[in-house]
């Protein structure tokens, strides 16, 4: 700095005088004139603000040595505050007239001649700035206290990476002291592989923004935790750019989210891949027009054995066995998938046919080996189906239905053996899917017909009912047999509707026929119930169908096989129990062909046997026994009979001396539609003696 | 001005030169004329509304200059790993006391390592490093400390040009700091961190990180208990057969010596690298 000179000839006298008037009467300016006089330095004026600061009288002050006044200045620093040529700025301890020192800015200027200097004073510690200082501390306290306490982990840099401040929260995070992790240290704490995102983040936070980056963090102990990392950019003027971090601890979620994945796609018992699994893993995999894919689909043989007869937990111990032998037996690499129930699906990439009948077989051997269940040895068998991609593959779900395909193949071949799904398989295969999907379109736009064949009293030979018989007309492939449609349905889940369609349609003919016919319409309908319909609703769709139609119960009456009624007598009984309680009649179709025991047989409330027409076939060479025999035991049973199959003269005549009570079969009336039904009833009315 | 005395004779085999203090600042301000971009960096860095932009467009004129502020900001002790590569970056990551502070470095040929007593830098570093690392115990900003330490002996460096016999001779006959400031103040009048007490004041570095100067040696004084400290710790790790004075005496008790051992090594390891930054190339 440069003294402006006093006697500068551009300032007018008066100006000069009138400013040197307003300096020395001022109490806000503190001014001293200091001279050398001899050796050493004294002052020689003091305008009124310093006489206020200082606390001295303007006598004492005017003759004392400037050093007096400066107690903190040491030996030779006297001459570097009145410096000859140039002004100096120090910030000095100044002893007041009390004795105590109080600090403040001292700005010396020499004079022309550097002998006399002008020395100012200003006291740094005056209210307001203390005011603005106290202010400053009490905001820095309120923020360290503040993220001190916080929950959230918390870092606030000093400069570049270095961090000036962590709170308690981020030491537990990471498990250690605040002192190891001030400045840099704490750059350890970063997972090496996330440290160049971290530092990237940080350099945009000190450039302005407001970012945030995943970074794992790495435990004092070791253990890893996955965190979020906010950066917020500070400006502190005059000392530059850093940021505020604030840090979430994302582990649990994480993993939560990772679990729910997890249970989304695997089984809980096994921890098996999942259905869901198998079906995305083979798609990502599946090359349309190549080959190399390959799916095993295993089927344990007699699981519900093991669950009804050992219970459910062993059943479980045993899926956990078989895959734990599956996850075993096969190669690196091969993906295994619990399908559902006892199914499980292998997946292979890279094998020809023979390698993956191969493992097939490796497969057979490991799970043949014997596991004790609930006390007993169980040998686990599967039936293997298996397939290997093909160019007729264009789909990844064709792959696993195909191999599911072989492994019925594998199960009807008998339990316990591998098929490998071939081209005629593939194409049998399809051709029954088919099949299904038409039956199933069938079904449901009506296109399914029904015939009636007359049955007969044996006595007068009258038609007293009729029994509704199922027939499919295929616009291409012509009629198709019930022996094997109804069959289709049952496997394929459609004998529920085809039941229902045919139970809905005989009412509704029964009805028609009364309409036009009166008192001359068929005074009962047979209706056929599959083993796979004899449930609990069976009983409300028979009396729905009836209420629906107007007819009473009495007028149907429903056939059931005997084999059907084998497979859960109890619960057969039960149903039986409650059709009979809506009012219909009921009858056991091809009796004699199943193994029912004749004490069962008693408790069942049926009205009628049906002799099986392979017994009346048998009277035509001369053996009526069984024939006989069921005739006979349906009377001491006091039920009727109605003889299938009737196809002579000579049969209905042996079929009523062996005293059957209704007669059924081609010579006698074959099966018609219901119009050609009614004509044929009105017909027979007329001339009927 | 309170100086633990160090009683030694034996110091006049060079006479003292007519010493003068003002000189020695004079000197500086010659240097200043020489060097206008670390003057100007000097003087804008201390300005409450600095912006990195600012200083990075001034110090874009000094070439070596700005190369060592580059370096100085890859450099381990901000942790940023080679990613600084625009110099107003490197002037946000190091912060602007550290930018006027390597101007003032440059200001004062103190990148020369042939104009500076033995083992400057090696010192400077060390007791900057330690000021650094010790400064959040004091409740002081690491940046200020570090900038300190770097500039503390300025005032050494001073002395050293403007009578290097003589202060070699010094150096020589006192071992360590409190001794030799000791003789400092009976051969010049005052001793070296009065010296750059003075002359940072006089380009107008903010008092809290001149205050600590004065109040080195008492040690009373808590204002000087984090650079006293510091100094300890430098001299523990650069002065041979140091005979430790216990650091809880020279922390005003803010300190134990089990604070002090597991920093040693990384300031000895910054130390290296921070030197190289300081030091024309």
């Amino acid at each position: 700095m440069t003294a402006v000179s006093a006697s500068d000839a551009h300032v007018p006298p008066d100006i000069v005088s009138s400013v040197f008037y307003s300096a020395s009467v001022s109490d806000s300016l503190a001014l001293l004139v200091a001279e050398t006089s001899g050796r050493t330095q004294r002052f020689s004026w003091a305008n009124h603000g310093a006489v206020q600061l200082l606390g001295y009288g303007l006598e004492d002050l005017c003759a004392m040595p400037v050093e007096q006044l400066f107690p903190t200045l040491g030996g030779g620093e006297l001459k570097l505050l009145l410096r000859r040529e140039r002004s100096a700025r120090r910030t000095l301890h100044v002893r007041t007239a009390s004795g105590a020192l109080v600090e403040a800015g001292v700005l010396t200027t020499p004079s022309p001649g550097g002998r006399r200097w002008t020395v100012l004073l200003r006291s740094t510690a005056n209210e307001q700035e203390r005011a603005l200082r106290a202010t400053a501390d009490a905001h820095e306290r309120r923020f360290s206290a503040l993220t001190e306490r916080s929950p959230v982990p918390t870092l606030l840099s000093e400069q570049g990476m270095r961090l000036a401040h962590v709170n308690d929260a981020f030491c537990g995070l990471v498990g250690r002291g605040a002192e190891q992790m001030l400045g840099t240290g704490w750059i350890d704490t970063v997972h090496t592989d996330d440290l160049d995102a971290v530092i990237e983040q940080v350099s945009a936070a000190l450039d302005g923004g407001e970012v945030e980056v995943q970074a794992r963090l790495v435990r004092v102990d070791g253990t890893v935790r996955t965190t979020v990392i906010r950066f917020a950019h500070l400006f502190t003027p005059g000392v530059g750019a850093g940021f505020v971090a604030t840090i979430e601890d994302i582990t649990e979620r994480l993993a939560f989210e990772a679990r729910l994945a997890h249970q989304a796609h695997h089984d809980p018992l096994t921890e098996l891949p999942n259905r869901t699994l198998l079906a995305h893993y083979v798609a990502e995999r599946f090359r349309p027009g190549t080959g190399g894919l390959a799916c095993l689909f295993l089927d344990l043989d007699n699981f519900k054995v093991v669950n009804d007869s050992l219970g459910h937990t062993a059943g479980d111990e045993l899926l956990v066995e078989v895959a734990n032998r599956l996850r075993a037996t096969v190669r690196p690499g091969d993906l295994v998938a619990r399908f559902g129930g006892d199914e499980f699906v292998v997946v292979c990439e890279q094998v020809d046919e023979d390698a993956v009948v191969a493992l097939a077989e490796r497969i057979a051997e490991a799970l043949s080996r014997p596991l004790r269940l609930g006390g007993v040895d169980v040998r686990p068998h599967a039936s293997v189906g298996v397939t290997v991609q093909t160019a007729d593959h264009v789909a990844a779900e064709e792959l696993i239905r195909d191999c599911d395909i072989a492994m019925y193949q594998a199960k009807a071949g008998g339990k316990g053996r591998i098929s490998v799904l071939d081209q005629a398989g593939r194409a049998e295969a399809r051709d029954k899917l088919r099949m299904v999907t038409e039956l199933r379109n069938a079904i449901d736009n009506r296109e399914l017909s029904l015939l009636y064949q007359p049955i007969f009293a044996t006595t007068d030979r009258t038609p007293v009912a009729v029994e509704s018989l199922a027939r499919w007309q295929h616009p291409d492939r012509g009629a198709i047999s019930p022996t094997v449609f109804v069959p289709l349905a049952e496997e394929s889940g459609l004998i529920a509707g085809l039941g229902l369609f045919v139970l809905d349609e005989t009412c509704r003919q029964l009805a028609e026929w009364d309409r036009l016919m009166g008192a001359a319409a068929p005074r009962q309908a047979n209706v056929n119930v599959s083993a796979l319909q004899l449930d609990a609703n069976l009983p409300a769709q028979v009396a729905a169908a009836l209420e629906r139609h107007g007819l009473p119960a009495s007028r149907i009456s429903i056939e059931i096989t005997e084999s059907a009624l084998m497979k859960d007598p109890t619960s057969a009984q039960r149903v039986l129990q409650q059709l009979r309680d809506v009012g219909v009649e009921l009858a056991i179709d091809d009796f004699g062909t199943g193994y029912s025991s004749l004490a069962y047989l008693r408790h069942l409330p049926v009205d009628c046997l049906k002799v099986d027409r392979s017994f009346v076939a048998e009277l035509s060479g001369g053996h009526g026994e069984i024939a006989s025999a069921v005739i006979a035991l349906a009377r001491n049973l006091n039920l009727c009979t109605v003889a299938e199959g009737v196809e002579t003269a000579e049969q209905a005549d042996e079929l009523q001396r062996l005293g059957a009570t209704y007669l059924q079969g081609f010579s006698l009336a074959e099966p018609m539609t219901g119009g050609h039904a009614a004509a044929w009833f009105a017909t027979y009315g007329e001339t009927a003696p | 001005m309170t100086v633990t005395p160090f009683p030694r004779a034996g110091l006049a085999s060079v006479p003292a030169p007519a010493f003068d203090v003002e000189k020695v600042l004079a000197s500086i301000d010659t240097m200043a004329a020489q060097k206008p971009v670390a003057a100007q960096l000097v003087s804008v860095a201390n300005s409450e509304d600095a912006s990195a932009k600012e200083l990075a467009r001034i110090l874009a004129s000094d070439v070596s200059l700005a190369g060592r502020v580059m370096k100085l900001a890859n450099s381990a002790y901000f942790g940023m790993r080679g990613r600084v590569t625009s110099l107003q970056f490197a002037v946000t990551v190091v912060g602007f006391t550290t930018v006027r502070t390597m101007a003032t470095v440059a200001l004062t040929d103190l990148d020369d390592e042939s104009r500076l007593p033995a083992d400057f830098w090696d010192f400077s570093t060390h007791l900057a490093l330690a000021a650094s690392m010790l400064a959040p115990r004091f409740g002081e900003r690491p940046q200020d400390a570090l900038c300190l330490g770097l500039l503390a002996q300025l005032g050494a460096a001073l002395l050293f040009h403007n009578d290097s016999e003589g202060y070699a001779e010094i150096v020589a006959a006192e071992p360590t700091f409190p001794g030799r400031r000791a003789a400092e103040t009976r051969r010049y009048g005052l001793n070296s961190l009065r010296l750059t007490a003075v002359a940072l004041e006089q380009w107008g570095f903010p008092q809290p990180m001149i205050a600590p100067l004065k109040h080195v040696d008492d040690y009373r004084a808590e204002e000087g208990a984090l650079l006293r400290s510091s100094f300890e710790v430098a001299a523990r790790l650069t002065t041979e057969d140091y005979d430790a004075v216990p650091i809880v005496r020279v922390s005003c008790g803010r300190l134990r010596e089990d604070d002090v051992v597991p920093m040693l090594d990384a300031v000895r390891s910054d130390a290296v690298e921070l030197r190289r930054a300081m030091l024309a190339d």
